[in-house]
């Protein structure tokens, strides 16, 4: 390998050990392995380091005039906290070498030097130093990683609709709130006319960074398919045949997608192996929306997804949302599960209907205590106010 | 976390499959337990595998996911995948997703060995 001599700090006041080093060590000098560098007192050694700012190997003695080893090792602590130290000194000086231990050195020999055994003492000091600098580089490495996830998540979250204002037909409200950084859930409403419009819910298998990609993927094949599809249905099967090629991982995600009509208050929809929506009737009667019987998407090309339909008398509520609400669990490993959320949504009474969401998800959250979140939480709630007033009829 | 990692994932030969039994709960923290039990089998080439999951109590879709994988790598390799023993709330959960239909689903594991 053609790499760089590792270059080492040999400090002493004795004048030929230098020549010694460079006897001893000759075969792997010339083999450009080892470069060695000499100072004769702690002083001298700090200005060598300074100049030679790839030393991260020190071999010190203790006793030396102007400065002594021990007070080196302790302007190294400061001064240079990445160079690793060796003390080298006389046998009976044990007092020393414990201060010296003390005050960080990572190992010693004793004089006269046995060379065999310093050259394994160097190379147990080298290891220790490349295991740190690997360390630190996977360190400097995770804190990039997690600034990016930190964008990622803006990026994630920015994706998402904005609060659209009240209307004189309806209303919605959405929630998510990811488990990790970023999540595998995602939600989206968005008109398809000036009388119709789309909603959607939908989760992806698994989580963390390849699931998000997998909600952004998804989400813009759904918005862009949407428009020219000619049922919920039709849309699913075209954006099921997109997300299924070639999707060898087998990533899946459950999607639950429905227009709903402002003038006559039918919602149409398709359930790609979503949990069932509720739909919440203005006397608190809860329903649950029929299954299509349909798969996940993106794991059988040519599935035919099909079409349910349901009919919204103005105060209905469609109520959408994903498993991270009902499988929600307490300090005792219980679950939200289905009836509690029904109950919830039967008491919703008079909740205003840009606080439905909210409202489920505070109390999921109160239901869930100090117990970690372990899945996304996502929902989504949609008030049918009244029609769209006909420009010829008019609302009476 | 009261719930991280408490799973074990049993194997057994019989006669004319080998049975995969997940006991305790699958999800993000453990899965690799389950993969690696999984691809053990494949490794040996083995055609049949009956997942029982009477000891299951919870798959996260991380977990179903490679559970399908494997069903489509077995099938294309010739070979079977049968899953019992689903307990109510997670023969609920592969209904809703539809995997019913595109998984072999028995009862017991004596149904599904009957079945080979």
């Amino acid at each position: 390998m053609a790499t760089s001599p590792i270059r080492l700090l040999v400090v002493d006041d004795e004048e030929d050990l230098a020549l010694l080093i460079r006897q001893k060590f000759r075969r792997r000098i010339r083999k450009g392995e080892f470069d060695f560098v000499f100072a004769h007192n702690g002083q001298e050694a700090l200005e060598k380091l300074a100049e030679n700012p790839d030393i991260h190997l020190v071999l010190s003695d203790i006793n030396m005039p102007v400065m002594d080893g021990l007070a080196l090792l302790s302007n190294l602590e400061d001064t240079n906290p990445d160079v690793q130290a060796v003390i080298v000194s006389a046998y009976g000086d044990m007092e020393n070498i414990r201060t010296a231990m003390n005050r960080g050195a990572f190992d010693f020999v004793t004089k006269p030097i046995n060379f065999d055994d310093l050259e394994i003492t160097i190379e147990k000091t080298l290891n220790h130093i490349r295991a740190l600098e690997t360390a630190q580089e996977a360190r400097d490495r995770l804190v990039v990683l997690k600034r990016e996830l930190d964008v990622a998540q803006k990026v994630q979250m920015s994706a998402l609709p904005k609060e659209v204002p009240s209307s004189a037909t309806h209303d919605v409200q959405a929630l998510m709130i990811p488990a990790r950084e970023v999540g595998g859930d995602f939600y989206d409403f968005f008109p398809l006319s000036d009388e119709r419009i789309g909603l959607v819910i939908a989760d992806v298998s698994g989580k963390g960074i390849p699931a998000a990609l997998f909600t952004l993927m998804t989400r813009t094949l759904l918005k862009g398919t949407a428009r020219d599809s000619s049922s919920p249905a039709d849309c699913l099967s075209r954006v099921n045949d997109l997300l299924a090629e070639d999707n060898e991982t087998c990533i899946f995600i459950t999607l639950f997608y429905g227009v709903f009509d402002l003038r006559d208050g039918v919602f149409r929809y398709s359930n790609g192996g979503h949990n069932p929506p509720r739909l919440v009737r203005s006397d608190s009667r809860v329903e649950v929306l029929p299954s299509t019987e349909n798969l996940v998407l993106g794991i059988a090309p040519g599935h035919a997804y099909r079409n349910g339909e349901v009919q919204l008398a103005p105060g209905d509520v469609l109520f959408l949302y994903t498993d991270g609400i009902t499988e929600a669990q307490n300090s005792h490993e219980e679950e939200f599960g289905e009836e509690r959320l029904d109950a919830k949504l039967a008491g919703l009474g008079q909740v205003p209907a840009r606080e439905i969401a909210t409202t489920v998800v505070a109390e999921v959250h109160a239901f869930a205590g100090d117990a970690p979140q372990s899945d996304d939480i996502t929902c989504m709630a949609m008030r049918f106010t009244a029609p769209l007033s006909s420009p010829t009829v008019g609302r009476t | 976390m009261t719930n991280e990692n408490v799973l074990s994932v049993q194997t057994e030969r019989v006669e004319k499959a080998v049975l995969i039994c997940p006991l305790g709960r699958v999800d993000g923290s453990n899965i690799g337990a389950l993969e690696s039990a999984i691809q053990e089998q494949l490794d040996v080439g083995e055609k049949t595998l009956v997942f029982d999951f009477a000891g299951l109590n919870y798959i996260s879709s991380g977990g179903l996911r490679v559970l399908l994988v494997t069903a489509r790598r077995m099938q294309s390799e010739g070979g079977k995948t049968l899953f019992c023993g689903l307990a109510e709330h997670i023969a609920h959960v592969f209904e809703i997703s539809g995997f019913t239909n595109i998984l072999t689903i028995c009862q017991s594991r004596g149904e599904a060995l009957a079945a080979l």
